[in-house]
């Protein structure tokens, strides 16, 4: 399956996830992006995404993955048969906020008329859990269910 | 292989080194630091209730366990080595020492008993080795309008239970009853995140006012909503000031109150300023950091005493690009091995003792004895 990872970053940290997921799906054919790089134009029905991206200051994408939003606001692209699925890093210390980058992007991709398998998971970095734990089986699940339709 | 010697394993030399790790794998990486402890500002800076915040030290981790960068520890520029010995053994040498010098109101009475800067209370509560923690008073003033006066605010209405989670051993604002936090502009140009105002609100024991609320914006906003705070039961309560320019500190030995240009006076029996850090790095660099050929600066040495972890970290990849660029191709200088300089196995054994240390509650208990950590990083054995 082609399958993209897409992140978005201010501290590193989901960049760092991205590409353990990229390095856990490597029976794949992986590709890692930074959104700061990627426009909503570039998406292809063919491909899997993976997008992975933490929140900034009162529950802001991340600056990378700013550019791709206010993309995405303004261009009102037709995502029908584009599938993918969202994790997110959060911290639960802002409750008010915890996650709003991982749903904003949902929101637009869904608006977008773009297809979401599974449900979004969100790390939590005030939690005990580590990152890679919450995401390896978030995306065999997620690719799993994009088999049928990208295998 | 080209060699690069990074001193300081704050956030800005770790992301340096992770940068440059990237862009040039031929490139043999050590990160040095001052104390047997690496991840400087994460560890010491970032406060103890933030733990989420210390979560990039994952990242850094790597770095040393996976990435093949060396660490070593207990070794002081200028004291154990010179620039010049080092740039001799080195293709780069990057600087990246921080600053961390609280900066001087410039007022008198600053040098009473009782005043404190807020680098030096920040690095006691975070334990940093030999800082001891000043004892707080009933009433205490701080000025600053930033987000570190926020944190000593919010460590200091805190009550012993809402430290869960942290790795903070002591209680900062036990017997603290009045806070009231200052600044000398008026609030609408207050630099505080407002996220960070907001996490005020579930203060469970301190009850909040906010005075001389003039303007808009989303600071405003979070203050309005903080006014009126009142948790039952509360014991504490916090005030916001603004508009208030400190005019002297009062009391003959020890600080007794601020008196402000307008005449107004606060009583106060222990007065925290964080109005910012100063110092002087000794260099001036260009904007992509080169200080002179093969010698850079990174972080707050560059940039000057400010911005947050994501900032330096944009700041950190643009040097590490302009390093990669520079670094000759090929066999380079030898580097150094420190005489008596710790390991990051040296490192691995302080840490596992903290955590195995940590009373329940918190994450860790922290080293704050500089000898104990160098026993504990210079043993060897089981690993």
């Amino acid at each position: 399956m082609q399958i993209a990872v897409l992140y978005g970053t201010e501290t590193g940290n989901a960049e760092m996830l991205a590409e353990d997921i990229a390095d856990h799906l490597s029976d794949h054919v992986v590709t890692v992006t930074n959104l700061a790089d990627f426009a909503p134009s570039e998406f292809d029905p063919r491909t899997l995404y993976l997008i992975v991206t933490s929140t900034y200051g009162d529950g802001e994408l991340p600056a990378s993955a700013q550019p791709f939003g206010a993309a995405m606001a303004a261009g009102a692209p037709d995502l029908t048969g584009i599938q993918f699925a969202v994790f997110g890093l959060g911290d639960s210390e802002y409750p008010e906020t915890f996650n709003f980058g991982g749903k904003r992007l949902e929101e637009m991709m869904v608006a977008a008329g773009a297809t979401l398998l599974g449900e979004r998971v969100t790390h939590d970095a005030s939690g005990d859990d580590m990152a890679d734990d919450l995401a390896y089986p978030w995306a065999e699940a997620v690719v799993a269910l994009a088999e049928p339709a990208l295998a | 292989m080209p060699s690069v010697a990074i001193f300081g394993a704050g956030p800005s030399g770790c992301y340096v080194a992770q940068a440059l790790a990237k862009a040039r794998p031929d490139a043999d990486i050590t990160i040095f630091d001052a104390l047997p402890v690496p991840y400087g500002l994460v560890r010491y800076g970032v406060a103890a209730d933030h733990q989420g915040t210390k979560g990039v030290i994952r990242q850094f981790e790597r770095l040393f366990e996976r990435q093949g960068i060396g660490f070593q520890g207990h070794v002081t520029l200028g004291r154990d080595v010179t620039l010049d010995a080092v740039r001799a053994a080195y293709d780069a040498v990057v600087l990246a020492t921080g600053l961390s010098r609280d900066r001087r109101l410039g007022i008198p009475g600053e040098d009473l008993v009782g005043v404190h800067g807020s680098g030096a209370v920040t690095r006691a509560w975070n334990g940093f080795p030999g800082a001891e923690a000043p004892r707080m008073g009933r009433r205490v003033v701080v000025i600053g309008n930033g987000n570190v006066a926020i944190d000593l605010v919010r460590l200091l209405a805190k009550g012993a239970s809402e430290l869960h989670g942290s790795d903070i051993l002591i209680e900062p604002g036990a017997g603290v009853q009045d806070i009231t936090i200052v600044g000398r502009s008026p609030a609408e140009v207050a630099k505080f995140d407002p996220v960070m105002l907001k996490e005020l609100a579930r203060l469970e024991g301190c009850a909040i006012t906010v005075s001389d609320l003039t303007g808009e914006g989303k600071v405003i906003e979070a203050l309005d909503s903080l006014h009126g705070h009142a948790p039952a039961g509360s014991t504490k309560r916090l005030c916001f000031r603004f508009g208030l320019v400190p005019d002297r500190i009062l009391g003959t030995e020890r600080v007794e109150g601020v008196a402000f240009a307008d005449g107004t006076v606060i009583a106060a029996d222990t007065v925290l300023t964080a109005i910012g850090f100063d110092g002087e790095p000794g260099w001036s660099a260009s904007d992509d950091g080169l200080l002179a050929p093969g010698l850079y600066a990174a972080g707050w040495v560059r940039r000057g005493p400010r911005g947050t972890i994501p900032e330096n970290r944009t700041d950190a990849q643009a040097i590490a690009a302009r390093i990669a660029a520079d670094l000759p191709e090929g066999p380079g200088k030898p580097g150094l091995v420190m005489p008596g300089a710790t390991d990051y196995a040296g490192w691995q054994r302080i840490d596992a003792a903290e955590r195995a240390a940590a009373p329940e509650g918190r994450v860790r208990a922290k080293i704050t004895d500089h000898a104990r950590m160098l026993t504990l990083a210079r043993q060897t054995g089981e690993r």
